[in-house]
């Protein structure tokens, strides 16, 4: 009797910690309803991409000079140069240059191998297309430059969390002059100037 | 006649309608599955005819435990034991569906006449709607109280087995963990231990490959 | 003992009558009673399904913008203010979307299936009071009515489950259907305590049974246990989380629903928020009163020096009864939104184990110390 008793009294103390632990999760979810919403409106909002976004590939024509470093570094030999030697100035001249953006993983690498930068990264990340050999980038394509988030009358421009000043988590309506948190590249450099 | 006699009378003769056809259906259709269903609708009916009666508690319990409980668990059994399988036509099957319709209209012959003969004692008075649980309740108290009693220990008796049952830890049999599997393993290289000292340079980075993610 | 709960409903019986005056207006008109009668009598039931409907439009909106909340997003905000049509979007889409009939399937069984269950559902508003006067009909089975036709529901659920021809749907409406049966015993039990206490199954005789005292008098106090088991096992009912293993989707797709598609999907759309709204409007009657307020209006009305028998106040008391009834109902819900964004879902051997092996016993325990407590105490536990 004692001991069904004491079962009884085991499993009756089990439950109400159940009952306990549910209450404390549903406290937690409760909070969280009091909480700012995190979500970026995008068609109407856009975050300003980081300094380091590697977005869509930007390829000057002119610069090239068809040495297929970028072909050579690409983890899947990507880039199309297409170059003939003319032979009066003994030169490659490049005809033609493509790349694949729905194959491309934009890893970077022909961009930083470029030895006269004519590739670059852009911002640009809208890349959907209704067929996926529309991303196949032509030299042309390749050379558009991209529309930037800040200059859309459209957009909302909202900065990244990185780009806040300090103590802010909320991007909304920030004045534009408001400076990040920490300290920016020249001042950095000016620091180190002032100290030799 | 007035408008609620009027409705009585046409509700009466659907549901029964519905329920003789249901009935029908379910004895006389191939499909396993629709005779259930139908088996549903049958009871269905019988708890409207019960309502028309002023035996809303009876018409509720109907609902309740003819469908919502057996209906339900008739479906259940066929529906995990269903087997898609047409029936092989048997020769001379003729002699048993008539040996059956005659069985069944003796039945029937045999109940109409028992119905019919039978001095039935009715009361005149109508049974009032809203107490019938009541009334219920004080026949069960009073002169049915041998048969409820008898009923209610025979559920009880039902309801403590399956608490049992339902409690019963199911240990497996320590035989069945015995046989022994045979452990299945791939073959693998031999690994190579010869002349690498472990802080050589050149070896280090790929020696291993859960090493490589370091 | 009945005669008791009797006395006390004819005390209540002056307020609002609806009936009465519409049908004595018409037959001031020169129609007979008779067709008078049955002009009033769709009006209600008409009523009563739009209120329903409106009210499933609502809790889709609140589960939206409430799950929003709680994942820190904002939810639909560009249809209408706020985003309040995004359920009737919802609707149009559904209405106008193609209805698809899966390769051999059973296509009579498969229309009939959403029908079964949506039907019983819609049939237990019947017995939903609003006011001592505002319900379609107070019928002395009450809640034994709203038992015995939403057991009725998985017969619709294995129905179409069966009949989509899919292995997933035929699991998904087994599992619907030895959900509801073991959860419907739980249920039943906790209910019976109730109306154990009010000596009456009619859920206007409950609410009389719990006012007078204001907040204090309201069942939940005297049944605690029971409000528990209640919401646990109606949750199960109406298949919500952590409870929806019949629509699992990680494993099940979407159970039984897997198949349908436009208007038939709607209707089991339909149906379930329609048994949310209906399951936690029916805790509001059993537990918390009803559509008493937590301060009893004719106690201020006596404070402010009012009439009882004043024209205004009865229009205020009906008005404050319905705010009341559906304010708690939607408490109710916003709770079971809550609970869906915190709890996982519980493995099908947990569900059964925690219907048949917890709740089952504890609501018998319940139930006998209802009525020992019954015995002890006439006077607080209704004897």
């Amino acid at each position: 009797m004692l001991k069904f008793l004491k079962q009884v009294g085991d499993y009756a103390k089990e439950t109400v910690q159940a009952a306990k632990y549910i209450g404390q999760g549903l406290s937690v979810t409760f909070d969280h309803m009091q909480r700012r919403p995190v979500t970026v409106q995008y068609p109407y909002e856009k975050l300003i991409p980081s300094e380091r976004f590697r977005g869509r590939i930007h390829f000057e024509f002119d610069k090239c000079i068809a040495c297929e470093v970028c072909v050579r570094v690409c983890p899947i030999n990507l880039p199309v140069v297409d170059w003939e030697m003319n032979k009066t100035t003994k030169k490659k001249q490049l005809k033609h240059y493509s790349i694949d953006f729905g194959v491309c993983i934009f890893c970077g690498n022909c961009v930083e191998y470029c030895p006269t930068n004519c590739l670059s990264m852009t911002e640009e990340y809208e890349l959907s297309t209704y067929d996926r050999h529309e991303l196949n980038y032509d030299s042309v394509a390749l050379g558009r430059l991209p529309y930037k988030v800040t200059d859309d009358p459209m957009v909302t421009p909202l900065r990244e969390l990185a780009y806040l000043p300090e103590g802010v988590t909320e991007p909304h309506g920030l004045p534009d002059n408001a400076q990040r948190a920490g300290l920016r590249p020249e001042e950095i450099l000016e620091q180190e100037q002032s100290k030799n | 006649m007035n408008l609620a006699e009027g409705v009585q009378l046409v509700s009466l003769g659907l549901l029964s309608f519905m329920m003789l056809g249901a009935a029908l259906g379910v004895v006389l259709l191939t499909n396993v599955v629709y005779s259930a269903f139908l088996l549903g609708g049958t009871f269905i009916s019988a708890a409207g005819i019960y309502l028309l009666l002023n035996a809303d508690f009876v018409a509720t319990a109907q609902v309740l435990i003819y469908v919502g409980a057996v209906n339900v668990l008739i479906i259940f059994a066929i529906m995990l034991v269903n087997k898609r399988q047409d029936f092989a036509p048997l020769p001379k099957a003729w002699i048993r569906k008539s040996a059956t319709a005659v069985v069944c209209l003796g039945l029937f012959s045999l109940l109409t006449t028992m119905v019919l003969v039978t001095p039935w004692n009715l009361s005149a008075e109508v049974a009032s709607a809203d107490s019938s649980i009541i009334e219920i309740g004080k026949h069960f108290f009073t002169d049915f109280l041998l048969p409820f009693e008898l009923a209610s220990v025979l559920l009880l008796m039902a309801l403590v087995g399956a608490i049992i049952l339902a409690r019963r830890e199911f240990l497996p049999e320590e035989s069945a963990v015995a046989v022994q599997q045979p452990i299945l393993t791939l073959p693998e290289r031999p690994r190579e231990l010869a002349g690498v000292t472990p802080g050589s340079p050149d070896r280090t980075i790929a020696s291993k490959p859960s090493d490589r993610n370091k | 003992m009945y005669t008791y709960g009797r006395k006390r409903r004819a005390e209540h019986m002056e307020g609002i009558d609806l009936q009465q005056t519409f049908i004595r207006s018409l037959t001031e008109l020169g129609i007979p009673s008779g067709a008078a009668k049955a002009i009033w009598m769709p009006l209600p039931m008409l009523l009563m399904i739009i209120g329903a409907t409106v009210g499933v439009l609502v809790t889709v909106w609140l589960e939206r913008k409430i799950s929003a909340a709680a994942q820190q997003r904002i939810g639909p905000e560009y249809i209408g203010p706020l985003g309040v049509l995004a359920p009737v979007a919802d609707g149009l889409k559904l209405i106008f979307k193609e209805d698809t009939v899966p390769a051999k399937s059973d296509p009579l069984l498969f229309t009939l299936g959403p029908v079964i269950v949506v039907i019983p559902v819609f049939l237990s508003y019947l017995i939903v009071p609003f006011g001592q006067n505002l319900v379609i009909t107070n019928v002395s089975m009450g809640v034994l009515l709203w038992i015995s036709l939403s057991s009725v529901v998985p017969i619709g659920l294995l129905m179409s489950g069966y009949a989509s021809n899919n292995k997933y749907s035929l699991l998904g409406g087994l599992r619907a259907a030895a959900q509801s049966i073991s959860y419907e015993i739980p249920l039943a039990l906790a209910v019976l305590a109730v109306a154990m206490m009010s000596n009456s199954l009619s859920t206007v005789d409950i609410v009389d049974q719990q006012s007078g005292y204001g907040i204090l008098g309201w069942n939940i106090w005297r049944q605690p246990i029971g409000f528990l088991i209640f919401w646990i096992a109606a949750l199960a009912e109406c298949e919500r989380i952590p409870f929806d293993l019949p629509e699992a989707e990680e494993e099940l797709v979407a159970g039984y629903q897997t198949e349908y598609s436009g208007m038939k999907f709607a209707l089991f759309y339909l149906g379930s928020y329609v048994n949310l709204v209906l399951s936690a409007l029916l805790v509001a009657v059993l537990y918390l009163g009803g559509w008493e307020s937590p301060i009893p209006t004719s106690l201020l009305a006596n404070l402010a020096g009012v009439s009882e028998t004043s024209a205004w106040l009865e229009i205020v008391d009906a008005a404050v009864g319905i705010t009341m009834t559906l304010l708690k109902a939607y408490f109710l819900v916003f709770i079971a939104i809550l609970l869906r964004w915190t709890v996982p879902r519980v493995r099908i051997d947990q569900l059964l184990d925690l219907g048949w092996k917890f709740l089952l016993p504890v609501s018998l325990v319940n139930l006998l110390l209802t009525a020992a407590l019954k015995i002890a105490f006439p006077v607080a536990f209704g004897g």
